[in-house]
C-alpha cells in the first residue's frame, strides 16, 4: 500500500502552526503528532487530506511538569517520566497498555486523545471497501453496523481518555482566537464522525491534571486478545479515595471502546460514605448498563458489555488494596 | 558445552546456530524483493471484487494507453491450467470467463513504477455478472446446475471436489460392543500461515529466450514444472532461483498465479517484472488450513483399551484444489497413530467454495482431527476412570509394527515422550488436583516424516546432493532443498561436516538455483531432513572414501582403517597415524581434478496396503510427540492463559538440538495461535480481517514457559537416525491445552479458537446446568480422576 500523497508542513512554533492552518482550506488539512494512527489511515485512503501539519517542532506542546503534560510529548517518555510516575502512577501504567513499545516511542499524548474512532467496516483497505460497499465514515452515506444514515457508530478506542478523565484532566485547546480549556469529560461528544468539541483549526497543546488528583488511587484495565498491539475491546478506569473509616470519599469511573465516545461518571456524590463493596458493585453495574458496544470490533458485543462489570469491579478492588498490574517495575 | 561424540565440532548432535542467521540479523540477507535488476518493471494484479461472477467483458485500452504502462495481460483459454497435484490442476494464471473468489486475479499490469501500475489497474474496466455464491461447505454439497459449479469439469454434480471413504474392521460392531463411547461435533475455522515475508517474484525473459524466475517459494521444483506448462517452454529453458525466504509454513508450497503473471508480463515486455504482495494480497492468496467440521466417535472397553475410531471431516477448500486431495486423506489417515485400534472408518469430503483457496499449512491435514481425537480420549479416560496419561500409555502402537491401514511404523518414541512429560510436569500430583481455574492436560501427536511416494510419478530421486572439493579444501554442497527459515541449509552443512570431520566453516551450501543445484522436491511434508539429509550424507561418504584412499596412499596403511575426524584423516587402529585433511585433499585431487560426488534419496522401501488411497500418509518414518500443558482459566472472563508446556518430541536423532528446540517452540507458538485466537474470518465471502492487527497472532507476552524434551528413537533409515521436527510438534499443543482447560474448569471446547467469550459461555452453560457449586476452599469443585 502506498501512502496517499500530501504536502507536509513543519512549523516551528504554535503561532506558525495556527497561522499556517488558517491559510489552508477548511477540512483541507490534518494535524499530525506521531502519525502512528493517521498514516495508517492515509495508507488505506481513509479521508486523507492534501496538507498535513506536523507538530513535532512546536515547543509549546512539550514539557512534563507537575501541572501540565505537553500534548506533543511521546507516550513512552511520559510513561517513563519521574514526575508522572510519582504523581499519577495510574497514568504511567495505563500508557503501557497503548499499542506496543515501538508505537509508544512515536505516538503522542495528544494523538492518543484524538485517536480516530474505529470500526470493522471503516478500518479496511480500499479494495476491501470496494467489495463490501463503503460506509458513511469513508466514502458513502450509510452506516454498515447499524444500517441508517444519521449516526456513525465507530467506537472511540483511545486508552488514555478514561484515566485522564478520572484524574479530572483539562485540555488546553489553542486556536487563532486564543486558548481555551475544556474538561476532558466534556470534550468528547457527537458520534464516530463528529467526535469531540475541538474545531478543525484547534490544537490540543497540553493536558493539565489538578494537583489534588495526585492523591487519588487511579488505574486503568483493558480487555483485548493480546497483551500488546491491540486496541481496547473495552477499557475502564477508576479513581478512588476512601475516608479514614474506609468508606467512599471519592469515586469516579470511565470506560472506552464501548460507545462512540468514552463514558465518564463521577459517582462521588452518589457513593460518598458508602461501604466500598456495595459501592463497587453498583458502580460496575452502572457503567455496564451505560455501555453500548456495537458489532464493529473483534469480540462479541454482549461479552464486551459484560466485561465492563468484571474489569471495573476488579480494578476497584485493586485500587482499594493498593495493587497495580505490575506493568511498571518498581523504582 | 554439549559433550560430543561426533567427528566435527558442528556435527551430529551439536548445538549449531543456523548458518544463515548472521546475514538475516545484520540485514545483508537477500530476499526476492531485495533484488534489483536493471530495467525492472513493477507488476500489479487487478483482483476480483466478486466472490463468484461471470466476466462479461474486460476493456484494458485505457490502461494500455497510459504513459509508463508497458503491458497488460488477461486470462486466456490458451494458457494451460496448473496446480501442485497432477490430479487437480484446476488453477489458472488469470481468470477466464469467470471469477471464483474475492481476490481472484483478473488482469496483470507491468509499468515503470508502482503508482502507475496501480492507476492502470484502476483504469481497467471489467463488467461482471454476479453468480450465486457458494459460501459454506454444507451449501457446496448441494446439487447445482453446471454453471454454478466453481469448476464445471469435476465429476460431481455439486461443488464436492473429493470424497474419501475408508473402512477397516467393523466400526459399528466395535461401537455396539464397547463399554464406553465418546462423540463430538467439532468446528474449526480457517487459519493462515502469517509468515513475515509477503510473496514476491521477479520474472525475466532474457534476450536468449530463457526465462529466469526468482521467487519466494518452498517448492522451486514444482514451480519449475508448472512454469514450463503455463509458459509452454521445456524445463531446460527455465531457471528457477529461490532467494532467502522469510518464512513459509506451507503458504509458499504451491505454484501461484502471480508467478505465472510475472512471467507473462516479462514475455510481453522483454524486461524483468517484479510482483510483490502487500499484506492484504497475502491474505487473499491464503492456502492456509481448511475450515473443517469434524464429527468423531471413539470407543473403548472397560479397561480403557481403544476399540475404534469413527471420523468424518467436511473440509472447506475454497476456490482451488491445491493440496486438497492430500488434505482430504490426511484428515483421516493421520489419526491411525500413535494409538493402536482395530476398527477405523473415515469419510472425508473436500468442497469448493467461493473463498480464497486453502492448502497445506504446518501439520497439514492432521491438526484438526488430532484435536478432536485427543479431546475425546480424555473423555473416554474419564468414563473408564483411568488417568489420561495412563490411558494413552495403554493404547500405544509399539515400534516396528504396521498400522491397521498399512503404515509401516519403525522407530517410535511415544512411550518415552509420555513418561518424560508426565514426570517433568509432576502430572500425578497436579491432574485433577489443582484449584478451580487451573488445570493440566496431556495430548500426543503423530506425523509423517516425508511422503514415501512422490507427487509426480517418475523416477527422479526425491532428493539429490552434489559435493565438490577443490584444492582450497572448502566443501560445496549443492541441493535444491528449500531453506525457508527452518534450517535446512544448516542441516545439510552439518550432515556433511559430520561425515568429513570438518568444522562447519568449511562447508558452503548452494540450494537456490535450478541451473546449479540438483533437484530436491521441496520443503513440504516434513521431508527435507530425512531425504536431503540422507542424500548429502551419502555424497559426503563417497568423498570420505576418496580421502581415506588418499591417506592410505600417503601413509601406506590400509584405506579401510581410515576415518575422517577433527580435520584429519585418522587411522583408527592407531590414531597417531593421521593425515591433515588438506594434505589428503591434495593427494586425492592430484592428477584427477576436484573431488566430486553425488548422493541421492530415492524412495522408501515398498510399503503400504492395496486399498484405494493406500499411498496417502505413507512415510518412510513417523515422528511422535507428547505434551503436557498447564493453564490458567479465568472463570469470570474466560481468558485461557497457558503457563507452562512440557513438550516431548521424538525426532529420531537431534542433528542440531538447538534447531529442534526452535522448531518445537515455533510449532507451539503457531498451534497456540489456532487454539486461542487466530481466525481467518469472512464477511460473507470476503476475508474479514486481512491484516496483522485484525488477524490475531499471539505475541511474546502470550507465550508460556516451554520446557523441551528431545526424545531420540534413532530411526534406522533417517540420516544419523534423524526424522522430522518441523510439523509434528504442532499437533499436541492444541488438544493438550483444551484438556487442561477441561481440567481447570470442567468444560469441553468443541470449537476453536478458544476465545474468552466462547470459554465464558461454556463455563456459564455448565454452571447453569450443574447444581449450586460449593464454594468452600476445602472442597475442590473439580471431578477427580483416579
Amino acid at each position: 500500500m502506498i501512502l496517499a500523497p500530501f504536502t507536509l508542513h513543519r512549523p516551528e512554533s504554535l503561532a506558525d502552526a495556527l497561522s499556517l492552518a488558517a491559510k489552508l482550506p477548511d477540512g483541507g488539512f490534518d494535524w499530525i503528532g506521531g502519525g502512528t494512527d493517521l498514516l495508517q489511515n492515509y495508507k488505506n485512503r481513509l479521508n486523507a487530506k492534501d496538507h498535513v501539519i506536523a507538530l513535532d517542532r512546536v515547543p509549546e506542546m512539550r514539557g512534563i511538569s507537575a501541572e501540565r503534560i505537553g500534548a506533543g510529548e511521546r507516550l513512552a517518555v511520559i510513561s517513563e517520566s519521574a514526575v508522572v510516575r510519582e504523581r499519577w502512577p495510574g497514568l504511567a501504567e495505563a500508557i503501557t497498555h497503548v499499542a506496543s513499545p515501538l508505537i509508544r516511542n512515536s505516538g503522542t499524548l495528544g494523538g492518543n486523545l484524538l485517536v480516530e474512532t474505529r470500526c470493522y467496516y471503516f478500518n479496511q483497505t480500499p479494495f476491501w471497501r470496494g467489495t463490501k460497499g463503503s460506509c458513511m465514515k469513508a466514502e458513502s452515506d450509510e452506516c454498515l453496523v447499524v444500517p441508517q444514515k444519521e449516526i456513525c457508530y465507530a467506537a472511540y478506542s483511545g486508552d488514555l481518555a478514561p484515566i485522564l478523565g478520572v484524574l479530572s484532566a483539562t485540555l488546553e485547546l489553542a486556536s487563532p482566537a486564543g486558548t481555551r480549556e475544556v474538561r476532558i469529560d466534556e470534550f468528547y461528544a457527537g458520534d464516530g464522525i463528529h467526535k469531540n468539541v475541538k474545531r478543525a483549526d484547534e490544537i490540543i497543546v497540553g493536558v493539565k491534571v489538578p494537583a489534588e488528583s495526585s492523591t487519588l488511587r487511579a488505574g486503568y484495565r483493558k480487555l483485548r486478545h493480546r497483551d500488546a498491539l491491540d486496541y481496547p475491546e473495552m477499557g475502564c478506569a477508576a479513581a478512588l479515595r476512601l475516608d479514614a473509616s474506609g468508606r467512599i470519599e471519592l469515586l469516579r469511573a470511565a470506560t472506552t471502546a464501548v460507545d462512540v465516545v468514552p463514558h465518564f461518571v463521577d459517582f462521588t456524590e452518589q457513593m460518598r460514605g458508602q461501604e466500598p463493596d456495595t459501592a463497587f458493585a453498583e458502580v460496575a453495574a452502572a457503567m455496564e448498563e451505560r455501555a453500548q458496544p456495537k458489532k464493529n470490533t473483534s469480540m462479541p458485543v454482549g461479552y464486551r458489555k459484560k466485561m465492563v462489570r468484571v474489569y471495573l469491579g476488579r480494578l476497584l478492588d485493586d485500587l482499594r488494596a493498593g495493587r497495580t498490574e505490575g506493568r511498571i517495575p518498581a523504582a | 558445552m554439549t559433550p560430543r561424540e561426533s567427528r566435527s565440532p558442528h556435527g551430529v548432535g551439536q548445538r549449531v546456530p543456523l548458518i544463515d542467521g548472521p546475514s538475516k540479523v545484520t540485514g545483508s540477507a537477500v530476499y526476492t524483493d531485495d533484488i534489483r535488476l536493471p530495467g525492472t518493471l513493477v507488476g500489479k494484479i487487478l483482483r476480483s471484487p466478486h466472490a463468484h461472477a461471470k466476466i462479461v467483458s474486460i476493456d484494458t485500452s485505457a490502461a494500455e494507453s497510459m504513459p509508463g504502462v508497458r503491458a497488460v495481460v488477461t486470462g486466456s483459454r490458451d494458457l494451460r491450467t496448473f496446480g501442485v497435484l497432477p490430479i487437480s490442476k484446476d488453477e489458472v494464471a488469470l481468470a477466464v470467463d469467470k471469477v471464483i473468489y474475492v481476490g481472484d486475479c483478473v488482469a496483470g499490469v507491468a509499468a515503470d513504477d508502482e503508482e502507475t501500475a496501480l492507476a492502470a489497474c484502476e483504469a481497467i474496466r471489467v463488467e461482471y455478472e454476479p453468480l450465486p455464491i457458494v459460501g459454506k461447505a454444507d451449501d457446496a454439497l448441494k446439487e447445482c446446475p453446471p454453471e454454478q459449479k466453481l469448476h464445471p469439469g469435476t465429476r460431481h454434480s455439486s461443488n464436492l471436489q473429493k470424497q474419501v471413504d475408508q473402512n477397516f474392521g467393523d466400526v459399528d460392531a466395535a461401537f455396539a460392543g464397547a463399554d464406553h463411547v465418546a462423540k463430538g461435533n467439532f468446528r474449526f475455522v480457517g487459519v493462515t500461515h502469517a509468515f513475515t515475508e509477503p510473496h514476491c517474484v521477479i520474472a525475466h525473459f532474457e534476450p536468449t529466450g530463457r526465462l529466469t524466475v526468482w521467487s519466494a517459494t518452498q517448492v522451486p521444483h514444482y514451480l519449475h514444472r508448472d512454469l514450463a506448462a503455463v509458459m509452454d517452454l521445456p524445463m531446460h529453458r527455465i531457471r528457477v532461483i529461490r532467494p532467502m525466504v522469510g518464512g513459509a509454513f506451507g503458504g509458499k508450497s504451491d505454484p501461484f498465479p502471480h508467478e505465472m503473471i510475472a512471467a507473462l508480463l516479462s514475455r510481453r515486455t522483454g524486461r524483468p517484472v517484479k510482483i510483490r504482495f502487500d499484506r492484504e494480497e497475502v491474505f487473499l492468496t491464503n492456502h492456509g488450513r481448511h475450515p473443517t467440521k469434524t464429527s468423531i466417535g471413539v470407543a473403548c472397553d472397560g479397561n480403557g483399551k481403544l476399540l475404534g475410531l469413527d471420523l468424518d471431516a467436511l473440509i472447506d477448500g475454497g476456490a482451488w484444489g491445491s493440496f486438497g486431495v492430500v488434505t482430504t486423506y490426511y484428515n483421516g489417515v493421520l489419526s491411525v497413530g500413535p494409538y493402536r485400534f482395530d476398527n477405523f472408518r473415515y469419510r472425508g469430503r473436500r468442497v469448493y467454495t467461493n473463498k480464497p483457496p486453502c492448502g497445506a499449512m504446518r501439520g497439514h491435514g492432521a491438526v484438526n482431527s488430532r484435536f478432536a481425537f485427543e479431546v475425546l480420549i480424555d473423555e473416554l479416560a474419564e468414563k473408564c476412570g483411568v488417568d489420561a496419561a495412563e490411558f494413552r500409555l495403554r493404547n500405544l502402537l509399539p515400534p516396528n509394527t504396521t498400522t491397521l491401514n498399512g503404515f509401516r511404523i519403525t522407530s517410535n518414541g511415544t512411550e518415552e515422550c509420555i513418561r518424560r512429560v508426565v514426570e517433568a510436569s509432576d502430572w500425578k500430583s497436579k491432574r485433577g488436583k489443582l484449584p478451580y481455574g487451573r488445570g493440566i492436560g496431556i495430548a500426543c501427536g503423530f506425523y509423517i516424516s516425508g511422503s514415501a511416494l512422490r507427487i509426480n510419478w517418475n523416477k527422479v530421486p526425491q532428493s539429490t546432493a552434489h559435493l565438490k572439493i577443490d584444492m582450497d579444501g572448502g566443501v560445496t554442497v549443492h541441493c535444491m532443498a528449500a531453506e525457508i527459515g527452518q534450517g535446512s541449509d544448516t542441516m545439510l552443512a552439518q550432515c556433511v561436516a559430520e561425515v568429513l570431520g570438518l568444522p562447519i566453516e568449511w562447508i558452503r551450501v548452494f540450494s537456490r538455483d535450478s541451473d546449479l543445484d540438483p533437484i530436491d522436491l521441496g520443503s513440504y511434508s516434513s521431508r527435507v531432513t530425512f531425504m536431503a539429509g540422507n542424500a548429502a550424507r551419502r555424497a559426503a561418504e563417497v568423498i570420505r572414501g576418496k580421502l581415506c584412499a588418499a591417506a592410505a596412499r600417503l601413509t601406506g596403511y590400509d584405506a579401510e582403517g581410515f576415518d575422517t575426524r577433527d580435520g584429519h584423516v585418522v587411522w583408527l587402529p592407531n590414531p597417531a597415524i593421521r593425515v591433515p585433511y588438506l594434505d589428503a585433499v591434495l593427494e586425492a585431487i592430484a592428477g584427477k581434478g576436484a573431488l566430486i560426488a553425488k548422493g541421492c534419496y530415492h524412495d522408501a522401501p515398498p510399503m503400504g496396503g492395496s486399498h484405494k488411497g493406500a499411498a496417502a500418509g505413507l512415510s518412510p518414518t513417523y515422528s511422535f510427540q507428547s505434551y503436557v500443558t498447564e493453564t490458567e482459566v479465568d472463570p469470570e472472563t474466560g481468558f485461557v492463559k497457558p503457563v507452562k508446556v512440557w513438550a516431548a518430541h521424538d525426532c529420531g536423532k537431534a542433528l542440531n538440538p538447538l534447531a529442534v528446540e526452535m522448531q518445537i517452540e515455533g510449532c507451539l507458538h503457531m498451534g497456540l495461535g489456532q487454539a486461542l485466537m487466530e481466525s481467518f474470518g469472512y464477511n460473507r465471502a470476503t476475508v474479514g480481517n486481512p491484516s496483522f492487527l485484525d488477524y490475531k497472532i499471539p505475541g511474546p507476552l502470550e507465550m508460556p514457559d516451554v520446557e523441551v524434551h528431545i526424545v531420540e528413537s534413532n530411526d534406522p533409515e533417517g540420516p544419523f537416525g534423524a526424522k522430522e521436527a518441523g510439523e509434528g510438534p504442532l499437533l499436541p499443543i492444541l488438544p493438550s491445552l483444551a484438556n487442561a482447560v477441561r481440567d481447570a474448569v470442567g468444560i469441553t471446547m468443541y470449537e476453536l479458537p478458544m476465545t474468552p467469550d466462547r470459554v465464558l459461555k461454556e463455563i456459564e452453560k455448565k454452571e447453569r446446568a450443574s447444581a449450586v457449586r460449593e464454594a468452600s476452599e476445602a472442597a475442590n469443585p473439580k471431578e477427580t480422576v483416579r
